[in-house]
C-alpha cells in the first residue's frame, strides 16, 4: 500500500503548521510592526498560489495526471471576481443606455464595430451576472468545475493518458490565452481588468442590478438626515457612489482581513484534499496513479475518477483566483501563460510531490525565492541581477527532478524523524 | 529586340549630349531630348529629373563658351554676401570636381535652365516613364504597373502600347502593360477615351485579363456611370449588366486564385510544422523523451546562422548568399552538439520518466532562452538570401514566395535524410533496435547508451536544422521556441502517431492546410482569423482523439502497452 499511516501523522503537522504560521505568527508579525501590510498582501497572494498548488498536487501526485493549464481554471475565477470588482469600481467609466455602468477598463478597449459610436457602448451581457457577489463566487467556482468536467469528460473516456493529456492541457491553456488576450470577447484584452476600488458593499450582497441596488439604498436611508439630497429632494437615480458604498480594497483593516480569509481557505482546502486522499477514495486515486490497467480488472471505471479530481483541482484553482484578485487589485492574461501553468507544476515539484504539505511548502518557499530574486541584490563578491532569475529557475527544475524527487518536504520528514528517533533514543537512554 | 532595350546600351557620351541639349534655347530641342534621355532607362536619371524639374539643375559655361551641366542644391554665403554655389555632377551625384576640388563657383556664374512651366510636367512623367525602359525587370515591372495606379499616367499610353505589342518582351510585363492602358481607360484618366463606350469596352478587355487590378474599380465606375446625365436609362441598365457579368468573371479568377493561395500557404505552413516536429518524432516518438527544450535547440540553430552570417559580414546591400548554404550543416552540428550535452547532462536519467523529462528539459529551455538573452538582447537580424526574395508566378496571379519554396525543399529534403538514416543504415537499424526492445540488443552487443545519446543529438541536430530554416521567413528572438513551436510541434507528433514518421508528415501538412483553410473563412461579419483558427483547430484535434486516441498512425501490437 502506497499510503502509510505516517502520512497522517505529516498531515497533522501540516494542519499545525498552517494555523500556526497562517492565523499565529504572520499576524503578530504584522502586529508588531516587523511585517508591513505590503508583506501581508503578498503573503495572501502566494496562499492563494498554494491552494492552486494544492488542486495539482491532488491530481498529480495523487492520480499521476500532469494538467499545464492550472493557470487557465484561476483565471476563470479571478476574471469571474474581476469582473465583480470592476462592476463596482472606481468612479470612472460611463453609464450606458440599459443604465449599467461600463468599468474604465473595458470603455477603454471597448471593440467598436465599424460606424459605432462611443455612446453605442453596452455592458455585455455576460458581464450582469457577476454585479452580484455570492453570486459571483458561485459562478467562479462552478465555471472552472463545469470547464473542468467537460474537458476531461471527452479527454479521458477516450483514454488519453499520461504525457499526451499534458501536452493537451498546455495547448488548450495557450488557445485561451491567445483568446482572451482579444479585445472583442470583451474582458478587456491584454490590458487586463483593474481599477478596482471596494469589495462587498451592500448593494453587491443583495441586489443584481445597479438601478435595484440604487433604489435599496434610497429605501434604507430615505429618513437619513445626513443624505445627501440633490434639488429635488432625492438621490440621483444612478448615483453610483451611494450604491458602491464597501469595504475599500487600499484599506490595511481589509487587507488584513482578505489575507485571513485566504488563509482560512487555504486551511479549509487542505482539510478536503486531506479527506479525499485518507479516504477509500484517495486508495483508488492513487490505485490509478500506480496501475491503471490493473485497476479496469477491479471493475473500477478509472475515468470516473480522474474526471472527479480533474474537477476538486479546477474548482480550488478557481477558489485561489476569486482570492487573488481582490489582493492583487489587477487581473491581466498573462496569468495564463503557458509559463505560469507550467510554474504551479514546478512549485509541486520543489515542495514535494505526493505530499499534501509539500506541496504549500513549495508555492510558498518558491515564490518568496521568486520575490527575493528578482531585484539586486549586492554579496560583496557577487552581483546578483534579476537576469539570472530564469537561469536559477531552470536549474531548480533540473536539480529537483534529479536530486530531490520527493522535494522539499523530504528533508524535512528527515530532519523530523532523525530528531524523532533521537529522542527515543534519548528516551530508551533514560529508562 | 526592341528599341528602347538598345538605347539602353547608351554610351555616356551620347547621355552628355542628350543633358547638354536641355540647356538650348529652342524649345523643341529641350522636349525631344527630354523624350530621349527618358527612353534610355538610365536609373540615375530619376533623381536628375527630380532635380531638374525643381530647378536645381544649372548651366556652367566654360570660359570658352562650352555648355557644361551641373547639379547645385544648396548655397554658401560668405560673410560679404556673396552667393557659392558647391556643383554635383548630374549622373552621378559626387562633388562635381574641377582640378580635383569640388567646384564652387559665384551663384551668378551659373546660367539657370530650369524647365518652362509646359515641360515641367514632360519632366515629371518622364521620371516615370524612365521606369519603362529600364533594364532591371523588377524596377520595369513596378514602372509599367505605377502607370495604371492613380495618379494616372496617359502620357506612358504610347510606350506602353509598344511594350504590349512587344514579342520578345517578358510575358508579365506585356500582361501588365495592358491592364494599366486598360485601367486607365476605364478611370477617364485619358483625354481621347472618356466616352462612356470606350471605358466600357476598356473594362471588357480588362475582364477578359481578368485583371484583379479592375475588380477595386469596378464599384467606383458603375457609381460613376449613374451620375452621368448623358447616359439614358436603358443604356445605363446596359452598362450595368455588362459590368456585372464582368464582375463575376474576375470573381470566379479571384476565388481561384484566393484558394491556390491558402492551399499553398497551408501545405507551407504545413512543412514547416513537419520540419520543426521532424526532430520531436524522433526524441519523443522513437525515445520516448519529452523534449520541452526542443524550441530552444531550434532557437540555437537560428542563432548559429546568425553567427555564421555575421562571420560572413553578409548584409542585404552586400550579400554573401553562400553563407546560408554553409550555416546549415553548422546550425546542424552546433544544436546536436548541444543536444548531446543535455543528454548527457539531464535526460539520460529520465528514460521512462516522462513527466520528469518533461519538467527538466522545461527548466533546460528557460535556462537556455535566458543565456543567450543575455548574450545577444532581445532582438537579432537575420538576413535571409537576396535571392529568397521575390516570388515564382506559376499562373496569372499565383505566387509562390522562393522562401516557402525553399522551406518546402528543406523539410522535403530533412525527411528524406532521416528516413534513409532510420531505415536504411546500420546505424538506424541499431535505433530501431535500441527502441524497440533496449534489453534484447543490449544483450546482442548493441551498446544502447551509445545509441540513446547518437539518437537524441540526431533528433536535436533536425531541431537544429529548422530553426535555421525559419530565419528565411520569421523572427529570432530568444523566446521564439516557447512562443511558436513547442505547442504546435507536439500537437503535430501527438495527431500523427509517437514512433511514426509518416504519421508526422500527414499531421503536420493536414494541420498545415486545415489552419490555413479554416483561418479566411467567413461566418457573417465574423473572420475566423489566425486566432479563433487555432482555437477551432484545437477543438478538432480534442475531437479527434476522441476516436483515434493514439493519433493516426497509432504503434500496433506490443508497443501500443508503452505509455
Amino acid at each position: 500500500m502506497i499510503i502509510h499511516k505516517d502520512r497522517l501523522v505529516e498531515s497533522r503537522s501540516t494542519f499545525i503548521f498552517i494555523c500556526l504560521l497562517g492565523f499565529v505568527l504572520i499576524p503578530a508579525l504584522y502586529l508588531g510592526g516587523i511585517l508591513s501590510i505590503g508583506d501581508i498582501n503578498m503573503l495572501g497572494r502566494f496562499m492563494t498560489f498554494a491552494i492552486l498548488a494544492l488542486g495539482l498536487d491532488l491530481l498529480w501526485g495523487y492520480v499521476g495526471i500532469l494538467s499545464l493549464c492550472q493557470f487557465t481554471f484561476f483565471c476563470m475565477g479571478a476574471y469571474a471576481m474581476g469582473m465583480h470588482l470592476a462592476h463596482h469600481g472606481g468612479p470612472e467609466g460611463i453609464i450606458d443606455s440599459n443604465g449599467w455602468k461600463i468599468p474604465a477598463c473595458l470603455f477603454v478597449v471597448y471593440p467598436y464595430e465599424v460606424g459605432e459610436s462611443s455612446g453605442d457602448a453596452l455592458v455585455p451581457g455576460f458581464w450582469k451576472p457577476f454585479w452580484n457577489l455570492p453570486v459571483t463566487i458561485v459562478l467562479g467556482l462552478c465555471i472552472p468545475a463545469l470547464a473542468s468536467f467537460v474537458l476531461s469528460f471527452f479527454v479521458f473516456r477516450s483514454r488519453v493518458r499520461g504525457v499526451y493529456f499534458a501536452i493537451l492541457t498546455q495547448a488548450i491553456a495557450v488557445a485561451c490565452w491567445l483568446v482572451l488576450c482579444r479585445n472583442d470577447v470583451k474582458l478587456c484584452g491584454t490590458n487586463g481588468l483593474t481599477r478596482f476600488d471596494v469589495i462587498a458593499p451592500s448593494g453587491s450582497l443583495f441586489t443584481f442590478n445597479p438601478v435595484d441596488a440604487t433604489n435599496d439604498w434610497k429605501g434604507v436611508h430615505a429618513d437619513n438626515p445626513n443624505m445627501d439630497l440633490n434639488q429635488d429632494g432625492f438621490v440621483d437615480q444612478l448615483d453610483y457612489s451611494i450604491a458602491n458604498v464597501g469595504f475599500s480594497l487600499s484599506d490595511p483593516g481589509v487587507q488584513l482581513s482578505l489575507y485571513l480569509i485566504t488563509v482560512t481557505c487555504l486551511l479549509g482546502s487542505y482539510l478536503l484534499c486531506r479527506w479525499i486522499v485518507n479516504s477509500r477514495l484517495g486508495k483508488v486515486l492513487v490505485a490509478i496513479r500506480d496501475d491503471e490497467p490493473t485497476l479496469n480488472f477491479f471493475g473500477y471505471k478509472p475515468y470516473k475518477f480522474k474526471i472527479f479530481a480533474f474537477c476538486i483541482a479546477a474548482t480550488l484553482a478557481g477558489l485561489a483566483g476569486l482570492l487573488y484578485v481582490p489582493q492583487m487589485k489587477i487581473v491581466t492574461p498573462s496569468n495564463m501563460e503557458a509559463v505560469r501553468s507550467v510554474m504551479v507544476v514546478v512549485w509541486v515539484a520543489v515542495g514535494g510531490r505526493g505530499s499534501l504539505g509539500g506541496a504549500i511548502l513549495g508555492a510558498l518557499v518558491v515564490n518568496l525565492l521568486y520575490n527575493y530574486l528578482t531585484s539586486e541584490h549586492d554579496y560583496g563578491f557577487f552581483q546578483w541581477s534579476p537576469d539570472y532569475w530564469p537561469i536559477f529557475l531552470g536549474l531548480m527544475f533540473v536539480v529537483v527532478v534529479l536530486f530531490l524527487p520527493k522535494g522539499l518536504i523530504e528533508l524535512v520528514d528527515r530532519v523530523k524523524s532523525t530528531t524523532f528517533l533521537k529522542s527515543i533514543k534519548k528516551q530508551e537512554a533514560e529508562s | 529586340m526592341r528599341a528602347s532595350q538598345i538605347e539602353t546600351a547608351v554610351s555616356n557620351t551620347d547621355l552628355d549630349r542628350l543633358i547638354k541639349n536641355l540647356a538650348s534655347p529652342h524649345a523643341d530641342l529641350v522636349k525631344s531630348s527630354i523624350g530621349e534621355l527618358a527612353k534610355t532607362g538610365d536609373p540615375r536619371l530619376e533623381k536628375f529629373f527630380e532635380l531638374y524639374r525643381q530647378g536645381s539643375v544649372y548651366n556652367w559655361p566654360t570660359e570658352s563658351g562650352d555648355v557644361r551641366i551641373v547639379v547645385n542644391e544648396e548655397t554658401i554665403m560668405d560673410d560679404d554676401f556673396n552667393e557659392f554655389a558647391p556643383l554635383l555632377d548630374p549622373l552621378s551625384g559626387e562633388p562635381y570636381l574641377v582640378s580635383d576640388v569640388q567646384a564652387t563657383p559665384d551663384l551668378l556664374e551659373l546660367e539657370d535652365i530650369s524647365p518652362s512651366r509646359k515641360l515641367r510636367s514632360l519632366v515629371n512623367s518622364s521620371k516615370f516613364l524612365l521606369r519603362l525602359f529600364s533594364t532591371d525587370y523588377t524596377v520595369r515591372l513596378s514602372g509599367v504597373k505605377k502607370c495604371g495606379d492613380p495618379s494616372f499616367l496617359p502620357a506612358a499610353i504610347p510606350y506602353l502600347e509598344e511594350i504590349a505589342n512587344d514579342e520578345t518582351e517578358d510575358e508579365k510585363i506585356r500582361f501588365t502593360a495592358k491592364e494599366s492602358i486598360g485601367l486607365m481607360i476605364l478611370s477617364g484618366a485619358v483625354e481621347a477615351k472618356k466616352s462612356p463606350e470606350d471605358r466600357l469596352f476598356a473594362l471588357s478587355q480588362l475582364g477578359d485579363l481578368k485583371s484583379l487590378r479592375a475588380y477595386a474599380r469596378l464599384d467606383t465606375f458603375e457609381g460613376e456611370l449613374e451620375s452621368m446625365p448623358e447616359l439614358s436609362s436603358l443604356e445605363l441598365s446596359e452598362a450595368k449588366a455588362s459590368i456585372s457579368f464582368i464582375r463575376n468573371k474576375i470573381q470566379d479568377h479571384k476565388d481561384t486564385v484566393e484558394l491556390s493561395g491558402n492551399l499553398f500557404r497551408g501545405v507551407s505552413y504545413g512543412s514547416v510544422l513537419v520540419l520543426i516536429a521532424l526532430g520531436l518524432a524522433i526524441t519523443f516518438g522513437l525515445m520516448g523523451v519529452i523534449n520541452m527544450a526542443h524550441g530552444e535547440l531550434m532557437m540555437i540553430g537560428a542563432y548559429t546562422t546568425y553567427e555564421v552570417q555575421m562571420l560572413f559580414g553578409h548584409t542585404p546591400d552586400n550579400p554573401v548568399n553562400h553563407y546560408y548554404l554553409v550555416a546549415l550543416p553548422i546550425a546542424f552540428l552546433v544544436a546536436a552538439l548541444v543536444g548531446l550535452i543535455m543528454e548527457g547532462l539531464v535526460v539520460r536519467h529520465l528514460y521512462n520518466r516522462p513527466l520528469e523529462s518533461l519538467l527538466a528539459t522545461w527548466g533546460v529551455g528557460l535556462l537556455l532562452i535566458q543565456v543567450v538573452r543575455i548574450i545577444y538582447g532581445d532582438n537579432i537580424g537575420v538576413n535571409s538570401p537576396t535571392w529568397a526574395r521575390g516570388g515564382f508566378e506559376i499562373s496569372q496571379d499565383i505566387v509562390l514566395p522562393y522562401a516557402r519554396l525553399y522551406l518546402l525543399g528543406l523539410s522535403v529534403l530533412s525527411v528524406a535524410f532521416i528516413y534513409f538514416i532510420i531505415r536504411k543504415t546500420r546505424f538506424g537499424m541499431l535505433i530501431r533496435a535500441t527502441m524497440q526492445n533496449r534489453d534484447m540488443a543490449s544483450s546482442l552487443g548493441v551498446r544502447t547508451r551509445k545509441i540513446d545519446r547518437l539518437t537524441f543529438a540526431l533528433g536535436s541536430g533536425i531541431a537544429g536544422v529548422a530553426g535555421y530554416g525559419w530565419t528565411i521567413i520569421g523572427g529570432v528572438t530568444p523566446d521564439m521556441g516557447q512562443t511558436n513551436f513547442i505547442v504546435d510541434s507536439f500537437l503535430v507528433v501527438v495527431t500523427g502517431g509517437v514512433g511514426e514518421l509518416l504519421g508526422v508528415i500527414c499531421s503536420g501538412l493536414g494541420i498545415g492546410v486545415l489552419t490555413k483553410l479554416i483561418e479566411p473563412l467567413e461566418i457573417g461579419t465574423f473572420t475566423v482569423g489566425p486566432v479563433w483558427g487555432k482555437v477551432i483547430l484545437l477543438a478538432l484535434i480534442v475531437a479527434f482523439i476522441q476516436y483515434r486516441p493514439s493519433g493516426l498512425f497509432a504503434p500496433k501490437g506490443r508497443l501500443a502497452d508503452k505509455k
